[in-house]
């Protein structure tokens, strides 16, 4: 059995193949690779902790239990994540009316300094400066709650394209469409991102 | 409108350097002769930033520990491999000491034979000698039919279909957690099925993983028919061969999921869970659908037959036994409070 230290470096073929044999520092070691990425994306889409974390720990339990029915055709990468979204869209479905609930929340935190701050930077002319969104926690609630208000579909497309950072093709891949749909789908989840960000401005 | 639509696109993978290089000087050309085409490049690249700038959450403390006790849960509950490999072993060795037993007996009757044969033909070579009015005793070899058994009767009794495993899930929403809570936990005790509480981040929320038989799962379903038209809502999800997708059922009735869950292989279990969401969906935009409620609450509920005993046989207890030992249906409950 390998250390965990010398597993750190392990391409995820074999530690997929480890864990499939019962290797239970494998297994810790996909989770912990992977854990954060997922359940940061997952929170994005879902915009409820509690939920997020859920889901995240389903997602995990449905990895390592279907491990063996994994037949390698796409990466493991793109694999967990494809039950991690299965399982949070299965989820948004659900809980309609609780993500409603949770965007009235948000709405009573935006505060007009944020909106302030949307606007200069939805308007500035120059090119725009990524620190300062980060800087305003305010603005990033702002942005949450448009991006609340899109369609599950288009959220997470936004989601695994900016947040994740995942390419077009990972995404045909996760979310089971051709690459063409990912092309147009994110343009109209961009366009009507646009929309909501300046109807919050109203 | 289309071409609109077909410049955001180009835009959009020129933002995500999902162009060739060819593709990628062309759209440089056309932001520098163009000044809406160059603004519209400035606001979708403002979406992405805005996006993307958005903290990064990292996964709550001890997120590894939940989901190695949950699959330890979910290991114990469904028959761990330990002690699948401890049965076979225990099965191993009993096959191994039947043989040992078989083949001495053999032995012994080998040479019973041999010397049977020598002795034989030496003293017994006139008609055996027997007192008047006495019949001459003979041998009585009766080679009976073999009958069959109690467990060939099972076998033919019980069909010898492979079981269809599945995961599925119901959500339960209410006004009274405790009461509810209190009633599927009695249930799920009284059927005798496998159960455990994943602990829920949420205090309002109970959740029961169970792993059971079809007929066991049918027989909970009964009991909590006579307390189902007091849940607020009621969502039953069945995961498909895609891992993690599922169908769902919303406002299903528990003959509904009886039905769905019956069903031989997971292709048909899916399409009547589709069938029942369309079905359900429909229902749902008729405008009587609120009457036909009302009138549900004041009838009596007929609760689902439970499977019963028709005889004392052991075949039938067998049948149950192996029933148990199946346990082809991992549901996770979900009782949420209002």
């Amino acid at each position: 059995m390998q250390s965990k230290t010398s597993m750190a470096n392990i391409d995820d073929t074999v530690l997929v193949e480890l864990c499939r044999e019962g290797d239970s520092a494998a297994m810790e070691r996909l989770i912990v690779k992977y854990q954060n990425r997922i359940y940061n994306t997952i929170l994005k889409i879902c915009a409820n902790v509690d939920d997020a974390a859920e889901l995240t720990q389903e997602t995990f339990v449905k990895v390592i239990e279907s491990i063996d029915k994994f037949e390698g055709r796409s990466s493991f990468y793109t694999w967990a994540f494809r039950i991690a979204v299965n399982l949070t869209l299965n989820y948004c479905k659900r809980n309609v009316r609780l993500t409603f609930k949770s965007l009235d929340a948000q709405n009573n935190g935006s505060n007009k300094q944020a909106k302030k701050a949307l606007k200069e930077f939805l308007t500035d002319a120059r090119s725009p400066n990524p620190e300062r969104v980060l800087q305003e926690k305010e603005l990033g609630e702002l942005v949450l709650k448009a991006l609340m208000k899109l369609d599950d579909d288009h959220r997470t497309i936004i989601v695994l394209r900016d947040v994740e950072g995942m390419n077009y093709a990972h995404i045909a891949q996760v979310l089971n469409i051709e690459l063409g749909t990912v092309k147009s789908r994110l343009s109209r989840a961009r366009s009507s991102l646009r929309e909501f960000l300046e109807a919050v401005l109203q | 409108m289309k071409e609109k639509e077909n410049i955001d696109e180009l835009l959009n993978s020129f933002i995500d350097d999902e162009l060739t290089e060819r593709q990628q000087t062309e759209v440089q050309r056309l932001v520098a002769h163009n000044e809406q085409v160059a603004q519209r490049l400035k606001e979708l690249k403002k979406c992405k930033i805005l996006v993307s700038s958005l903290p990064f959450e990292e996964a709550p403390v001890g997120m590894l520990e939940d989901i190695k006790t949950s699959l330890e849960r979910r290991t114990s509950l469904s028959g761990s491999p330990e002690h699948f490999d401890r049965r076979i072993g225990a099965r191993h060795l009993l096959l191994r000491r039947i043989v040992s037993a078989a083949a001495m007996i053999a032995l012994v009757a080998v040479l019973a034979a041999v010397i049977y044969s020598i002795v034989a033909t030496e003293t017994v070579t006139k008609e055996p000698i027997v007192a008047y009015g006495q019949k001459p005793a003979m041998l009585d070899v009766k080679v009976e039919k073999p009958q069959p058994t109690l467990a060939t009767v099972a076998d033919k009794s019980v069909p010898q279909t492979t079981p269809v495993e599945f995961d599925c899930r119901l959500e339960l929403t209410t006004n009274n957690l405790f009461a509810a809570d209190a009633v599927v936990s009695r249930a799920i005790e009284d059927n005798g099925i496998s159960a455990y509480n994943i602990p829920a981040k949420k205090t309002d929320k109970r959740i029961y993983a169970v792993s059971c038989s079809r007929q066991k799962l049918a027989s909970l379903l009964a009991d909590l028919k006579i307390v189902w038209g007091r849940f607020n809502s009621a969502v039953f999800s069945i995961e498909t061969e895609q891992e993690g997708e599922y169908i769902t059922v919303d406002a299903v009735a528990t003959e509904q999921i009886a039905e769905i869950v019956k069903q031989d292989s997971l292709e048909a279990t899916i399409q009547m869970a589709k069938d029942f969401a369309v079905l359900n969906r429909l229902e749902g935009l008729l405008p009587h659908r609120e009457l036909a409620l009302l009138e549900d609450e004041s009838t009596t509920p007929t609760a689902i037959p439970k499977p019963r005993l028709t005889s004392s046989q052991k075949t039938i207890k067998k049948a149950d036994a192996q029933i148990e030992d199946e346990k082809n249906v991992h549901l996770t409950i979900v009782v949420t409070g209002n």
